[in-house]
């Protein structure tokens, strides 16, 4: 697969002397689903805008099938947008909305014709053409807007939080729907949201993002099970996150208690972050557990029940099990080491991976 | 229930005591004597004397050539300095751009007017159809600007990258996706300087020279020579043809919201 889009140290900084983003360089390749995700204020939607050609970047390139693109208007790149409030025009009707972009190209009425209707049809809103956009509910404007995107052939759509406003059945749907899109077309959707479980379920890649830079880029599963620093272990998903101290390779110290673990190459006698996601976390009998806690709080959430426990040093601890214990009780927590994921203070994205290689290289 | 029948019987005297005088004049119209002591016999023939004035009959024609005209460049020009003011990113700009549009909508008619005579004398032109447009357009941009600044304020700017993002031209983004949307208000300012326009009196009165005239000048001239009651008669024709405007804004604008409303569900 080729690269598609490339930022390279982009910057972005607002006239009020706001800095949204401090040196990006990403590589989006061509057909795959990505994310940016992030909390409000982290910058992602200041990347989409500057793929989109909405803003400039203060500094830095933007580059487009290995064109130089950064000083290129909107209209005249191979890019098109999904908008967050869908951003449909309200005097036309369906149909002209989505043929709009074809009608600016002085395409060919009949092609044209063709071309709406076979959207249409992708986002199954056959016979919609000549409804009022104020005659269809959210999922289906949202519908439209993706219509009036891909309608235009780009190699790249570029998704604003579009599922955001819509109830959560309809954003599950509407998930899959996107995935089955994009797989069709075979192009590259880069989708900006603030929502994890989206993009978790969604995404081949995952660009993590907080305060303007890139926490971490990878799959999803690399995401969630290899946090490279506590913020993407809190974003993504729910944890445990303890403070210990590496005693040699494959042990760690957390808790008063010394644990086997599959982490190495940190220096022994360094002070680290331990993460443990709580449904990894067994609920056992105290002989064979690893840890002995008191169940403080338990929730049924339909399927699994969210326990909350805390150790003699007074460590809370999140527990997701499918069976119920009593509140009150002392029980033991059993994990395997490979359970135990360790983050170094200030270990960037590239660190942690030249570390990953060299420590597995030894095995 | 009391309280509702005594602000009913209030508003009712209001609109009477507003609309007398002119049912009044309308009245005498139709009144075959000369003066509006008393009502004589019922008759047209104030209208056919009138139907019968040339002059009268170019003039009318005249001022409303004058108001299309001037309500039409008005419009152009102050919906284009309504987008500019709306897109001034500088909020003491903005503010101060809208001050000098609204200085312009309260100042006197006649400070207005003498100014304006007094600017045309020092640039030497000529006093008549010209200049008068030329003050009627300079009024009609600020009621322009004013009705459509709040469309502008609703418009939703996300519209316009979308349309850029599928390939629109600056110019094909307000054609085809900016003008379209504040159409309503650009009508509503449309019809406000078109009313403002045919019965300005004041600022016409310093602008129009020896050979031109528009209605409400004539009709002022005609008045002081004398009651003649062909005067009623025009003023009925004018009174009406201003309620037809009004309705035709009235019908057009809600036509227009309602769809509005309809889709911004």
């Amino acid at each position: 697969m080729s690269d598609i889009i490339k930022l390279n140290h982009v910057r972005k900084e607002y006239d009020d002397g706001f800095v949204a983003l401090k040196d990006i360089n990403l590589t989006i390749e061509s057909g795959k689903f990505y994310s940016l995700l992030g909390p409000s204020g982290s910058g992602k939607t200041t990347i989409l805008r500057i793929i989109a050609g909405f803003s400039e970047p203060t500094s830095g390139k933007v580059f487009f099938d290995g064109d130089d693109i950064t000083n290129l208007d909107s209209s005249k790149r191979k890019i098109n947008t999904v908008f967050q409030n869908y951003a449909l025009f309200p005097h036309m009707n369906v149909f002209e909305n989505v043929a709009f972009g074809l009608q600016i190209k002085k395409k060919d009425k009949q092609e044209i014709k063709m071309a709406v209707k076979e959207a249409l049809h992708m986002v199954q809103l056959d016979g919609f053409a000549n409804r009022e956009i104020s005659e269809l509910s959210g999922g289906q404007q949202q519908r439209v807007a993706i219509a009036r995107a891909i309608v235009n052939q780009p190699k790249v759509l570029l998704l604003d939080e579009s599922l955001s406003a819509l109830d959560k059945r309809l954003r599950k749907d509407m998930q899959f729907e996107l995935r089955e899109i994009q797989k069709k077309l075979g192009i590259t959707f880069i989708f900006v949201t603030h929502d994890q479980e989206e993009a978790l379920a969604m995404s081949d890649e995952i660009f993590v993002l907080n305060e303007g830079k890139i926490q971490q880029s990878g799959s999803p599963v690399d995401i969630y099970d290899e946090p490279v620093n506590d913020f993407v272990a809190r974003f993504i998903g729910d944890s445990n996150i303890l403070s210990g101290r590496m005693i040699k390779d494959y042990e760690v110290e957390f808790g008063n208690h010394r644990f086997e673990c599959a982490d190495a190459g940190i220096k022994p006698g360094e002070k680290v972050e331990v993460v443990l996601r709580p449904e990894d976390l067994d609920i056992t009998d105290i002989e064979h557990g690893k840890l002995r806690v008191m169940v403080e709080s338990q929730l049924f959430l339909g399927d699994h029940f969210e326990i909350k426990a805390i150790d003699s040093d007074e460590n809370e601890w999140l527990i997701h099990s499918t069976n119920p214990t009593k509140i009150g009780k002392e029980v033991g927590v059993y994990f395997d080491p490979e359970d135990i994921h360790v983050m170094r203070f200030g270990e960037s994205e590239a660190e942690f991976d030249k570390r990953l290689e060299a420590y597995e290289g030894e095995e | 229930m009391k309280r509702i029948k005594w602000s009913r019987i209030y508003f009712g005297f209001i609109l009477v005591l507003m609309y007398l005088p002119i049912f009044y004049l309308i009245y005498y119209s139709f009144s075959s004597g000369h003066n509006m002591d008393h009502f004589e016999k019922f008759t047209f023939s104030h209208y056919q004397d009138l139907f019968n004035d040339n002059r009268l009959l170019a003039i009318f024609l005249e001022t409303i050539l004058l108001a299309l005209l001037s309500s039409l460049i008005a419009t152009i020009i102050g919906t284009f300095g309504a987008i500019a003011i709306s897109q001034t990113k500088n909020k003491k700009g903005r503010k101060t751009l809208l001050a000098l549009n609204n200085v312009l909508m309260v100042s006197p008619d006649v400070i207005i007017g003498a100014s304006f005579l007094i600017f045309f004398t020092f640039l030497g032109i000529g006093l008549g159809f010209g200049s008068v447009l030329l003050s009627h357009i300079a009024f009609s941009i600020p009621i322009v600007v004013l009705m459509v600044l709040p469309r502008l304020k609703e418009f939703d700017y996300s519209l316009v990258d979308a349309a850029r993002d599928l390939g629109a031209s600056t110019w094909q983004v307000y054609s085809k996706v900016m003008i379209p949307a504040i159409t309503p208000g650009i009508l509503a300012g449309f019809f406000m300087a078109l009313t403002y326009s045919l019965d300005d009196f004041a600022v016409t009165f310093f602008v129009t020279g020896n050979g031109f005239s528009t209605l409400s000048v004539e009709i002022y001239s005609r008045a002081r020579q004398g009651i003649n009651l062909e005067i009623n008669a025009l003023s009925t024709i004018m009174f009406i043809f201003v309620m037809i405007l009004v309705l035709i804004y009235y019908v057009i604008t809600n036509h227009k919201t309602h769809i509005g409303k309809g889709r911004a569900q």
